[in-house]
Order: C-alpha cells, then sequence, then structure tokens
C-alpha cells in the first residue's frame, strides 16, 4: 500500500509538472504575449516546475531504491528517453533563471524565443515521456 | 455509534495489513532451453517461459547477458531470440513492477553457442 501510494505521489507531482511546463510556457505567448510582469511570473512558475520534473524523476529510483533496493532497468530507446528527459529538465530550469535573472534587458523578439525554447523543451520531454513508458 | 467507529477502525488496519504469506508472490520458469543447453551457430534460440506477476509486478524484462533485450508483455509463451554470437551466455527473465524496478523474481540459464564437438 506504502509502496503504491508513494509511486503516486511522485507520479501526481510529475503530471501536473509536465502540464505546467508544457502549458504556462505555451500560454506565455500564444494566443497574446503577457504582459512583462506576468512572463515574470510565468517564468517563475515554468522554472519550479521543471524543477519539480527533475525532483519527482528522482523521486521514482528513490522509491524503487527503498522498497527493492535497486533501481529502474532501463536500456535501449527507453534510456535514451530517459536522458533527453534529463536534458529538457536541465535547458528548462537553466532558460528559466536566465530569464528571471537577465530578460528586463531583452527585446520582445528575445523574451518570444525563450518562450519558445521553454515550450519546446516541455513538448519534446513530454513526447520521450511516451517512449520512456512503452519502450522500457 | 462509539462500536461502530471501532468495528470500522479495526477493519481498516487489518485490510491495510496483508501478511507476506497472503500476498500472491511473483514467479518465473523457463522451460526451454534448459540450463546448460548448447547451440549450434545457425541455430535460432526460442525461449518457452512461464510467469506470474504477483501482487507487484506488472511486465517481465528479458535479459541477454545483463542487457535488457526485450519487454514481455504476455506471462507464457515462445519468445524468439535468434540467433546469439559464439561463447556463453546467460539469459534471464526478471518480473519487474510498473517502475520497471525488478521485483526479486527472476529465472536465470545459461546456454552456450559454438560448432558442435
Amino acid at each position: 500500500m506504502f509502496e503504491n501510494l508513494s509511486y503516486a505521489i511522485m507520479q501526481l507531482v510529475h503530471n501536473f509538472g509536465a502540464a505546467a511546463v508544457v502549458g504556462v510556457a505555451i500560454f506565455a505567448i500564444y494566443p497574446a504575449a503577457q504582459p512583462i510582469p506576468i512572463q515574470r511570473k510565468f517564468a517563475w512558475l515554468v522554472g519550479l516546475s521543471w524543477t519539480a520534473q527533475a525532483l519527482s524523476g528522482v523521486g521514482f529510483g528513490a522509491v524503487s531504491y527503498y522498497f527493492y533496493e535497486k533501481l529502474p532497468d532501463l536500456y535501449g530507446l527507453a534510456f535514451a528517453a530517459l536522458l533527453i528527459k534529463i536534458m529538457c529538465a536541465a535547458g528548462g530550469v537553466s532558460i528559466a533563471i536566465m530569464y528571471l535573472r537577465q530578460a528586463a534587458g531583452w527585446t520582445t523578439e528575445q523574451r518570444s524565443v525563450a518562450w519558445k525554447l521553454l515550450a519546446a523543451l516541455g513538448v519534446t520531454a513530454l513526447a520521450a515521456a511516451a517512449f520512456l513508458r512503452w519502450f522500457a | 455509534m462509539m462500536r461502530i467507529s471501532h468495528v470500522l477502525a479495526v477493519s481498516l488496519v487489518f485490510s491495510c495489513y496483508v501478511p507476506g504469506a497472503l500476498a500472491a508472490d511473483a514467479s518465473v520458469a523457463i522451460s526451454s532451453p534448459v540450463n546448460g543447453t548448447k547451440f549450434n551457430p545457425k541455430e535460432d534460440i526460442n525461449i518457452d517461459y512461464d510467469v506470474s506477476l504477483g501482487d507487484k509486478g506488472d511486465h517481465t524484462h528479458l535479459y541477454v547477458d545483463k542487457n535488457e533485450a526485450v519487454t514481455l508483455r504476455g506471462l507464457k509463451g515462445k519468445h524468439a531470440l535468434g540467433k546469439l554470437s559464439s561463447g556463453e551466455h546467460e539469459i534471464c527473465i526478471k518480473v519487474v513492477n510498473k517502475a520497471h524496478t525488478p521485483i526479486g523474481a527472476q529465472k536465470c540459464i545459461n546456454v552456450s553457442v559454438g560448432p558442435a564437438t
């Protein structure tokens, strides 16, 4: 029971994190670019969501190790998908931090590029998750 | 009212506690090839397996020499491994949970591939 509950809590965080990193990044610029103060709040939200993604991803491994003293067995395409997700999380956190620190001096076009990159990372991670789920 | 709440509390405790002996255990059997079988290099190798996932298993992973070769979704049947390179090989089937973590139930056999002597 506690094993399933532990996995479920990690999955809960991971699912909402996935929705946020894609949805918020897209909503920042589409259908219309949000005002700059709102974009800054969105950058916080996306950065924290990517952090939640990374922590809950580590959490899956931690739960497995706690109950079985083994990490999930991932090879081939599934392992490649996991690496892609890790790189997306690292990129997402980095861009969100850059945005929060430097975007005050950016042009509208530069802000737009940052949001498009964040959206692309979210979509890529979400796509990789499907392959990780079914090729492992 | 007090008595009903006590009964409910005791029921909850017992429903959450599942002794190990009552929990269905996972198991793996490989009926063919048997451990130690020697194959000709041109011979295809097929694995006959029978798996019980138990309470915690979700599916199985098949490994050749420690590397995962394929995910087995069926619980019983035959999987065609094809030809293996010459030498000794370890073939394992492990029951894993939804997070792809081996839960302990597994069966490994050793086979060798080489020209008949």
